[in-house]
């Protein structure tokens, strides 16, 4: 009875999600981001040409075509950037933060006692440079579901045994 | 109980005859086009070769039906506490639902089984989007001690929790057997009938009309709105006065469909309570019955307009705890027409409480801005750029212009007022709608994530949105103030981190 104490809870003192620090992902996902572009680009750059040799019309345009696709594979990449630098993810004691989004700053919580299951994903080319991509389901659909690529593979493992084991304690 | 489910049984004996009907259902609508062409060309077939085809044909589907019959088993292992179904003839399946994993045993009635007597009973689980187990002819008390059974061993596993739920059970099943609870009157149904969903009765007219009308213009090669000749001899004040009576016409014509609809889809709406969850069972031709359970609610909508406001009347619609993103539609459970005490009633079951509005939020007003510039902006310039560069008639067209801005102005103007989330200790309600003002309730114990997010250039004007995702689909909230949204995130994360409450 002594060790009870039931004291009133300010709760402008709660801890804040906003204060969190984040970590940003592994330097290395970028080169991912950038080949992924680039095999992208690769196909852009195909259509186009084969359009300028084959259609006939288009062949009045080609400066035009060819100035367009280059401003669209620099947005391209310039929002790849934005996006690899905005992508960040923190894990705290009792939930998960992940912050994402290059308009708007979206941040989505999950405690982990709502976590359904957790998933390891490691691409082709993530596999070549060592990272893997953690997935984290809850039963709030889709739309609540997060995926921190660009992590360490073997931090990642950590990660993943660190959540399994706090559902694990939950159940 | 007297039934011992752990052996293999059939169906019910008519259930022959159920199968045969649904069979008989599905061959004729995958041969629905043949059937047409030989009605089509009647006098031309050889009347014996098609009876004697019509024979042969019913012979097979009785067969078939009959294998059916004989091939569709289903009973409780209730050792390894399982329901299992097997059926098919040649393809044989053999379903296993573990009796813990069902959500919900649903007793439905189709026409066909109401005129045999039987009905049907469904078993879902929240792993996929179908329905797994399904019985097609069964006795209603069978049904209703199957039913028993299986979801028995959900009571058991509640009770085994804990002690005080233990205590609070028998209290309850001492107290409320099974009683009727809430009776949907006709008159009730009525009211529902003329004051809700003109939105989607009158787009289904408009879809019939234009179907009707491009049928005519194909068999009699004239176009119905385009008709000059009509002008020619008929004065103006005429052409108004049908116009006006075919506007009147139109609505009551939605009126009329709208009643039937809801009739037929809603007649005796009966609502009981059963060991503190709450059974419904309505339809006029197919009786439908499903189970709520309080723990499972996930959202839950009151919906009225003005006029529903006026007669005492709102729409309830419950959402449970889903998996597939498809399910999400259907398994929103509608209660049309409940009074205003009635529905404090329900949600007193299924809340413990009646939820209260706490502390309000508004929206900016930079969202009116924005969805101003959605609505009517972008339609307008796409208009504009269409009729200027591509189609000019259109223009001719532009008087509309000032009754499509004024109407949806108005519209988006009531949605923009009526937009607001109440927060409380116990609940988050979220008020949105122009016409039907709608509340979303949500436990914040029920949250399973958060979203929160801010446009860049909204961080000095401090307002943001805020999506709370649950298991039943999720509610959101955009450019309120900023500071109060956090705060409210990290009470919530707090509660919902430190205790361990179900959401399920």
């Amino acid at each position: 009875m002594e060790n009870f104490t039931n004291e009133t809870i300010d709760t402008s003192q709660l801890p804040k999600f906003e204060e969190v620090q984040f970590t940003a992902l592994h330097p290395n996902y970028w080169k991912v981001t950038l080949i992924n572009c680039f095999v992208f680009i690769l196909f852009l750059c195909f259509g186009v040409l084969l359009g300028l040799i084959f259609i006939d019309e288009l062949f009045g345009f080609q400066s035009q075509l060819i100035i367009t696709t280059i401003v669209l594979i620099g947005l391209i990449l310039l929002f790849s950037r934005i996006a690899f630098r905005k992508k960040r993810f923190a894990f705290r004691n009792h939930d998960v933060l992940f912050r994402h989004g290059i308009i708007a700053t979206n941040i989505i919580v999950i405690p982990y006692n709502r976590i359904q299951h957790v998933a390891l994903h490691e691409g082709l080319v993530s596999r070549y440079f060592g990272l893997a991509k953690i997935e984290i389901f809850t039963a709030g659909g889709s739309s609540s579901d997060i995926e921190i690529p660009g992590i360490e593979k073997e931090q990642a493992e950590n990660i993943k045994q660190l959540l399994m084991g706090k559902i694990q304690k939950q159940l | 109980m007297s039934t011992d489910f752990s052996q293999p049984q059939r169906q019910s004996v008519v259930g022959i005859l159920v199968m045969f009907f649904y069979t008989l259902q599905q061959y004729a609508r995958a041969l629905w086009p043949i059937i047409v062409i030989w009605i089509f060309k009647f006098d031309e077939v050889n009347k014996t070769y098609l009876l004697l085809g019509t024979i042969l044909t019913l012979v097979v589907i009785g067969v078939v039906s009959y294998l059916r019959y004989l091939n569709f088993t289903f009973f409780l292992d209730t050792e390894n506490e399982e329901f299992i179904i097997t059926e098919g003839v040649f393809n044989k399946t053999k379903t296993a639902i573990q009796l813990n994993k069902i959500q919900q045993v649903n007793i439905n009635q189709s026409f066909v089984q109401r005129l045999i007597g039987v009905y049907e009973l469904d078993v879902d689980t929240a792993g996929t989007n179908k329905k797994e187990g399904a019985i097609k002819a069964i006795s209603h008390e069978l049904a209703l001690e199957l039913k028993s059974r299986l979801l028995e061993n959900e009571v058991k596993k509640s009770i085994s929790e804990t002690d005080e739920s233990q205590f609070e059970k028998s209290i309850e099943k001492q107290t409320e057997e099974e009683y009727p609870f809430i009776k949907i009157s006709f008159l009730s149904l009525l009211k529902i009938g003329i004051t809700s969903n003109y939105g989607r009765s009158i787009s289904l007219l408009l879809v019939f009309f234009i179907t009707v009308s491009d049928y005519i213009k194909k068999i009699t090669g004239r176009d119905v709105f385009h008709d000059e000749n009509i002008e020619n001899y008929v004065d103006k004040n005429f052409v108004i006065q049908t116009f006006l009576i075919l506007i009147l016409l139109l609505l009551a014509t939605v009126l009329v469909i709208n009643l039937v609809r809801i009739v037929f889809k809603y007649y005796d709406f009966n609502i009981t309570r059963q060991k503190g969850s709450l059974l419904l069972s309505f339809g006029l031709l197919n009786t439908k019955s499903t189970i709520i359970k309080p723990e499972k609610v996930q959202i839950m909508t009151v919906t009225s307009n003005y006029f529903q406001k006026k007669m005492n009347i709102l729409e309830l619609k419950i959402r449970q705890a889903t998996s597939g993103e498809k399910e999400e539609r259907k398994s929103a459970i509608e209660i049309p027409g409940c009074s205003e005490s009635e529905s404090d009633a329900i949600l007193k079951l299924l809340f413990r409480e009646i939820p209260k509005k706490g502390v309000m939020l508004k929206p900016n007003f930079r969202k009116l801005g924005f969805s101003l510039f959605l609505s009517i902006g972008l339609p307008l310039s796409g208009f504009t750029a269409f009729g200027y560069w591509i189609m000019p008639v259109l223009f001719g067209y532009s008087y509309l212009l000032p009754i499509y801005i004024i109407l949806v102005g108005l519209v988006q103007f009531f949605k923009f007022k009526n937009n607001r989330l109440f927060i409380d200790d116990h609940f988050i309600i979220r008020q949105s709608g122009a016409w039907d003002i709608s509340n979303e309730i949500v436990e914040p114990t029920k949250i399973q994530a958060i979203t929160i997010s801010q446009l860049f250039w909204h961080k000095n004007l401090n307002i943001g949105s805020i999506t709370l995702h649950t298991a039943g689909g999720e509610i959101s909230f955009q450019l309120g103030n900023f500071t109060t949204i956090k705060y409210y995130v990290n009470l919530w994360l707090y509660e919902i981190e430190t205790s361990n409450s179900n959401w399920m």
